[in-house]
């Protein structure tokens, strides 16, 4: 199990960040990805593994006024 | 007094008196600062200082309170004056028609005990944050994007908006595609007046948590800042 967002998320083997945004149907172009509190850039989320009892913070940027 | 009287006994008279000496920097009065204003002005904060460097343009009338079809091309900071003194004249207004930036950041925050982020772009929201830690006060930070809105509170020892706006290079975030919408700003905007008059009453409010709104969704999110 994973946290995302806080909430309890069924954890499985070769999750990747891609995968779980794909899954929690995260489509916005601009957002902020955080595992057990680390920045995790674009560029970086098809290689980055995400484990058993990880922390996901996934945000929207959003600056508008 | 009965201008007050539907405050009681949500404030006391005591934080009623208060609220009457504190003094608000509101940066920004578009759609999230003009609900700002208008909130603070009706609840009976004594002094705002409000600070935003346009004129109300036909697209600000989906959204912003302040603007109308006979104010456009006109200043916001006017607009705001213009509401406050009609709304509230025991208010005191300082509009300050000029965009924030590192230069006169210390100025305008000068002699204020908090200053609320109703900003347009990432730059200024972080020169805001800069500045508000150096005058030891703190932020009440509100953004929105389409049906999403987003509210925290930023003390002087904390940088909660680096969570948020990991590159400093960026301008906008998903409102450039999503737009802004009237309920949205409304609704973010009243958050971010309650967090601030729990502030300034030495309530207790939002402490390193970020406070998600989903409109479409129909969901409140509190998240922890660990």
């Amino acid at each position: 199990m994973i946290k995302v967002n806080t909430e309890d998320y069924p954890w499985h083997a070769g999750m990747t960040v891609r995968a779980l945004l794909d899954e929690k149907l995260f489509t916005f172009r601009h957002i902020i990805v955080r595992v057990n509190g680390e920045f995790v850039p674009e560029e970086d989320y098809v290689s980055t593994m995400i484990q058993d009892g990880d922390d996901v913070m996934v945000l929207h940027l959003m600056a508008g006024g | 007094m009965e201008r007050y009287l539907r405050n009681y006994d949500a404030i006391s008279e005591e934080e009623q008196a208060a609220l009457a000496a504190k003094r608000v920097l509101v940066l920004g009065c578009g759609g999230l600062g003009g609900m700002v204003i208008e909130c603070l002005a009706r609840i009976g904060v004594g002094h705002l200082r409000v600070v935003d460097g346009d004129v109300f343009e036909e697209s600000n009338l989906n959204r912003q309170i302040l603007s109308s079809t006979m104010n456009l091309g006109r200043a916001k900071t006017l607009a705001a004056k213009q509401r406050v003194m009609a709304v509230n004249p025991l208010v005191e207004v300082d509009a300050v028609q000029a965009d924030l930036t590192a230069d006169n950041a210390a100025e305008l925050l000068a002699d204020c005990d908090l200053a609320v982020d109703c900003l347009d772009n990432i730059p200024a929201r972080l020169i805001l944050q800069q500045a508000a830690k150096t005058a030891g006060i703190p932020v009440v930070h509100g953004a929105v994007a389409g049906w999403l809105g987003r509210i925290c509170v930023i003390q002087p020892s904390e940088d909660l908006l680096n969570l948020l706006y990991p590159d400093p290079q960026e301008s906008q975030g998903e409102e450039r595609q999503t737009g802004t919408l009237s309920f949205t700003a409304a609704l973010t905007a009243s958050w971010q007046a309650a967090e601030t008059v729990k502030l300034l009453l030495g309530k207790t409010g939002l402490q390193g948590e970020i406070l998600e709104v989903d409109l479409m969704q129909a969901i409140v999110r509190k998240l922890k800042i660990s």
